[in-house]
């Protein structure tokens, strides 16, 4: 709105500022001014006498016409005038309206800098916090894991009837006291992988490692969770050779130890869990190992494929099956392949089964350098 | 399977504070039919060793006083015992723990809240056959 008023103040102004004085006006004007000062010297000089009326016809219409053009042109001006002084008006309110601004910004940037200021001390002050939490979770977990290694220790020595038999009554309550004992200690591993991820300690040891040795050693691990779930764990383990890959092999652990957790703890009784091991570069362009886990579990919702590496973040129908859990598996799983340079991705079939991909790079030379 | 003679059986040093784990760490072992010789700290370790000379050793690493990883040096500057296979087995697991004690070179590291007394025996069978 503004703007098209003072556009078309604008294009008046022009139109008066190029207006010719009227030729007709001016040559009237000018033959009517020679005309009276002729007969008015021939009258002085006495060579024409008594004219004195006959004079008043062409000096009131001169005097007319010289009074209607001044009228015409203080019209003018008087226009002229008031486009000008609402053209200063606006301006002075752009003026203003700049003014106030400029001191809108300045008090901003004094604002910025006192957040600045607040914020870095904030930070330093987080900064401490973060360490002393770090230094709390760390020492905790500790502590929490010696006496959860005597009740998980107990329990799995009195089920396995080493200090007595035991009846199936008696079985079947020992073997839910040692699940819960190590659910609990799967969580608090997950805390500490996640305070130690957060807490940005994780520097990141690549060496060249034989994934098909470290995988045999975590699936030894998981012998005795598969077999009281009844649960078949195979390593389908590659017929050629396959590359080492250039990885940390703590890190890769963990990795490995939350895929198979997971697979494990979704997959039902007489299920199945297949790891498997390929070189990715026969059949892409990648210089990388292909790691497979295969469940026949409850698989993942299509509506939460997106969400599922989230952290904190867990599947409806995992929550269904096991009302406690971290939600963190998967967020430090996907960290730790984001942080090898490789992939991590999954397909599945609601009620069928979940395929987890990761791909690691190749161990070379270049990397052994880097 | 040689439980029955004694001479013969293979020894297992446990190097652990906690008396109940310590009690329990034994108790299956022995059942394995090793030899077990236990030492409740340190200190009691670095004594211990310098009359036996075990076949395998399963150190702590939170010990009072003198602590597994100097326990461990001590035990790989020693002559006699130097050879000695060493399992870590402790509560502390992180990166650094374990790669201090690796340098240090121990035979395996477990975290004793992520492993059974079971897969703790399987692991001293593959180190030194019975």
């Amino acid at each position: 709105m503004e703007n098209t008023d003072s556009q078309s103040s604008q294009s008046k102004l022009v139109e008066i500022s190029r207006l010719p004085v009227n030729p007709l006006i001016f040559w009237v004007v000018v033959t009517m001014t020679f005309i009276v000062a002729i007969v008015l010297i021939l009258n002085a000089t006495g060579v024409v006498v008594g004219v004195n009326w006959l004079l008043l016809v062409p000096v009131g219409a001169y005097l007319l016409i010289i009074g209607l053009f001044i009228a015409y042109l203080s019209k003018l001006y008087r226009e002229r005038n008031q486009l000008m002084l609402e053209r200063i008006r606006d301006e002075q309110v752009k003026l203003n309206e700049f003014k106030k601004l400029n001191q809108d910004l300045e008090n901003y940037a004094k604002q910025l800098f006192d957040k600045d200021f607040e914020l870095t001390l904030a930070n330093k002050r987080l900064q401490n916090l973060e360490h002393a939490k770090s230094k709390f979770v760390s020492v905790t977990t500790h502590q929490l894991r010696t006496p959860l290694a005597a009740i998980k220790w107990t329990f799995h020595m009195l089920l396995g009837g080493s200090l007595g038999k035991i009846t199936d009554e008696q079985q079947n309550f020992l073997q839910k006291g040692y699940d819960s004992t190590q659910r609990i200690i799967t969580i608090i591993n997950d805390l500490l992988n996640v305070d130690y991820i957060e807490a940005d300690k994780t520097d990141y040891n690549f060496l060249a490692v034989n994934l098909t040795e470290l995988i045999d050693s975590i699936i030894f691990e998981f012998a005795n969770q598969v077999e009281s779930k009844k649960i078949k764990l195979n390593f389908n383990k590659p017929s050629g050779p396959i590359p080492e890959v250039a990885a940390d092999p703590v890190k890769i652990s963990m990795l490995l130890e939350n895929l198979l957790d997971n697979a494990v703890k979704y997959t039902p009784a007489g299920g199945r869990v297949t790891v498997s091991l390929s070189d990715a570069r026969i059949n892409s362009a990648q210089s990388s190992v292909e790691v497979v886990i295969a469940d026949t579990g409850i698989g993942i919702l299509t509506a939460e494929r997106d969400k599922i590496f989230h952290r904190f973040f867990r599947g409806s129908n995992a929550i269904q099956l096991k009302p406690d859990g971290t939600g963190l598996g998967l967020f430090i799983a996907q960290d730790i392949v984001e942080k090898h340079g490789g992939q991590i991705w999954f397909e599945s079939q609601i009620g069928e089964g979940t395929n987890f991909h990761f791909t690691l790079p190749v161990f070379s030379a270049k990397t052994a350098v880097v | 399977m040689e439980k029955t003679s004694s001479e013969n059986k293979k020894t297992v040093l446990i190097v652990e504070d906690d008396e109940f784990l310590r009690s329990l760490t034994a108790k299956r072992i022995e059942k394995e039919g090793y030899g077990v010789e236990v030492a409740v700290d340190g200190e009691n370790a670095i004594t211990v060793l310098e009359t036996l000379k075990p076949d395998l050793i399963l150190l702590d690493l939170l010990l009072p006083g003198k602590d597994g990883f100097e326990v461990l040096k001590k035990i790989r500057s020693n002559e006699a015992v130097k050879a000695v296979p060493v399992i870590i087995f402790s509560n502390l697991g992180q990166k650094e723990d374990i790669e201090k004690a690796k340098s240090l070179g121990v035979d395996d590291f477990l975290i004793k809240a992520n492993f059974t007394l079971d897969d703790v025996v399987a692991k001293i069978n593959k180190l030194i056959a019975k």
